[in-house]
């Protein structure tokens, strides 16, 4: 059925579909000039290192242009991306980017949303809004502080060893073995970012309409059902937005964390790709290669990102775009 | 009354064992985050004897506060302290202003060309030239080494751009109409009308910058080589991480029964954490405020 618009415009005319009066340019360059400042930091800082990537291609030598039509720049193609592949330490990069990005969606992705389903369930308010407040309490102290504590703690002489001695252990030393870094990792990273992480389904969950329980508790549902029918449901969108950009970032360089953990001792099992980026090709000025393995990783990551869209628009009816 | 059943019908026995079975869960859930701090404040405070020989687990043992006194003659950590407050409150400032800048014209909706812009801020977020492009950048315009590798780069932040906008979309038309039937330009708009009631979504954006600048220190570690210039995060990771710094030489040697005084590196390692975080829990609080509105308004319509 067309619905007929009145717009009581004289002589009937009719307004094109989605068109908004623009501002006279006087106010254009007002708001342009407003705006400027803004944009241009983002142009600096954000678009043109993006024009730097082409040194990926190159053999960059600082101080070399990056695009000259004279031939000063030498082009190597993909040789940088074919080094990278077939050089000794990529298939350990590769493994350990995989294996704690992995740890860290299965578990720093699911807790925050265990977390949230229980944390919900609990109606006193008081008790409820001071667990919440102490689970994001670890978010505000900083990485380093953090690292300092874990590190700490593990020490041969700290609180961890000290309790498995009293217990008739073993003393371990934890900070030097690779077999426990990824352990040590994950729990760190869950511990710091769970309670930030559950904020924002606590949130959705709150919204939820209670007679939706209501109707649930007279047909019959016990809790565990109400949880599955209703509350899940509700976050499910939040759920997937989130969980699409994790997987997007499955080869990603968030490396703060590692950094300050890890030692050559640990490389077997810490060093992934954006701590040899750091240490690599910065320290070691490789520039040329250090951005191509970037970009590498940027392109795998917008695949997956893709991937996991379409993947979630078949089987979860959600997708970004 | 509806929610009296509500709460009448709650108590069935399989659904009590499961509420009270959450209540522990929550509570377990609270010690594990706070006993890591707590364990480092009680083992500051501590007395020197008890803190060697580890015997310190749920209180402390002994009371003193001179580990924090000793703090207070580090000199760098003086100087670390004073660059991060420097960054911190340069870069929320900035933050703030471009935020704000940046995003009223986007919510005008006469803007010619205002899909492109928003793209213009978009892109950014997905795609990047990563760490080397952006250090050679750096280089380039001779930024390297000193305290603006730290600021420009610092200050905006597009998430934040987006906050405001999306807050700024909320408001009422009538409010700019009427304004600008006055006759009032754009930036009068923004500054005595907008800015005005947009209190919560500044709050939350200040303490997204602060915690944020405070916290930071892999831009330090690229860009600063210079102890001088660099923030309290470096100056931690040197202490606590790569155990370069001894804070046990801090301990003054004259005293006469010096001894059982001095503090041990990892109870002044202990001192300066609580001393240093200090200052992030005091906008704790603040934060709880604002927060949860802050999340919905940027969840919600974003």
């Amino acid at each position: 059925m067309r619905v007929r618009e009145k717009t009581g415009r004289p002589g009937g005319m009719k307004r094109k579909k989605g068109y908004r009066k623009k501002v006279s340019w006087r106010e254009q360059w007002e708001l342009m000039l407003i705006m400027l400042p803004a944009f241009a930091l983002i142009f600096i800082f954000c678009y043109i290192p993006m024009y730097g990537i082409v040194i990926a291609f190159q053999e960059y030598v600082p101080g070399a242009p990056m695009i000259a039509f004279d031939g000063s720049t030498k082009w190597v193609g993909l040789k940088h991306f074919m080094d990278f592949i077939s050089s000794r330490t990529f298939p350990r990069l590769i493994r350990n980017t995989l294996v704690l990005n992995g740890l860290n969606l299965l578990f720093g992705f699911s807790i925050p949303i265990l977390f949230a389903l229980i944390l919900n369930e609990v109606k006193l308010s008081r008790y409820k809004k001071i667990v919440q407040t102490a689970s994001y309490l670890p978010y505000f102290i900083s990485t380093v502080i953090v690292a300092g504590m874990v590190l700490s703690f593990l020490d041969t002489n700290g609180l961890v060893n000290t309790v498995r001695k009293m217990m008739g252990l073993s003393v371990k030393a934890f900070n030097m073995d690779p077999k426990a870094f990824p352990a040590i990792y994950t729990v760190t990273n869950v511990w710091k970012s769970f309670g930030w992480d559950s904020i924002l389904y606590l949130s959705a969950m709150s919204s939820i309409d209670m007679n939706l329980y209501e109707a649930a508790k007279m047909d019959g549902a016990n809790r565990a059902q109400q949880m599955w029918y209703i509350t899940i449901p509700s976050i499910k969108p939040t759920i997937m937005l989130l969980l699409i950009f994790a997987i997007g970032g499955m080869l990603g360089t968030n490396t703060d964390l590692i950094l300050l953990l890890y030692n050559p001792a640990t490389y077997e099992t810490a060093d992934v790709i954006g701590t040899y980026v750091y240490r690599d090709s910065l320290l070691g000025g490789r520039f040329s290669f250090g951005t191509a393995v970037g970009l590498f990783t940027s392109v795998l990551n917008f695949t997956l990102v893709f991937i996991a869209n379409k993947v979630s628009a078949k089987v979860a009816d959600y997708s970004l775009w | 009354m509806a929610k009296n059943t509500q709460i009448k019908s709650h108590v069935k026995n399989g659904s009590r064992a499961f509420d009270v079975f959450c209540v522990l869960f929550c509570g377990m859930v609270c010690l594990v985050t706070l006993y890591p701090m707590y364990y480092v404040f009680i083992m500051s405070v501590s007395a020197p004897e008890a803190v060697n020989s580890m015997s310190v687990f749920l209180f402390p043992k002994g009371f003193q506060l001179d580990s924090y006194a000793i703090l207070f003659k580090d000199s760098q950590m003086w100087r670390a302290y004073g660059n991060t407050i420097i960054y911190t409150v340069s870069s929320t400032l900035l933050i703030l202003i471009t935020s704000v800048l940046g995003a009223y014209p986007l919510t005008v909706s006469g803007l010619r060309g205002r899909k492109f812009f928003v793209t213009f801020l978009l892109i950014p977020m997905y795609f990047g030239g990563g760490l080397i492009p952006s250090f050679l950048l750096i280089n380039k315009l001779g930024l390297y080494a000193t305290r603006w590798a730290i600021i420009l780069p610092s200050a905006f932040n597009i998430w934040n751009m987006i906050l405001v906008r999306t807050f700024f979309s909320g408001l009422p038309e009538e409010l700019r109409e009427s304004a600008r039937m006055d006759g009032a330009g754009h930036l009068r708009i923004l500054f005595q009308i907008f800015l005005p009631i947009s209190k919560a979504v500044l709050a939350v954006v200040s303490i997204y910058s602060i915690v944020g600048m405070w916290n930071s220190w892999f831009n330090a570690q690229v860009y600063l080589p210079s102890v001088d210039l660099q923030p309290l995060q470096m100056y931690l990771k040197r202490v606590l991480v790569q155990m370069s710094v001894d804070l046990s030489k801090l301990n003054s040697t004259e005293i006469a029964d010096a001894v059982e005084k001095m503090f041990s590196a990892t109870q002044l390692k202990y001192s300066m954490i609580i001393f240093t975080t200090l200052p992030i829990i005091f906008t704790y609080p603040f934060f709880q405020k604002y927060f949860i509105k802050g999340v919905m308004v940027g969840s919600l319509k974003g």
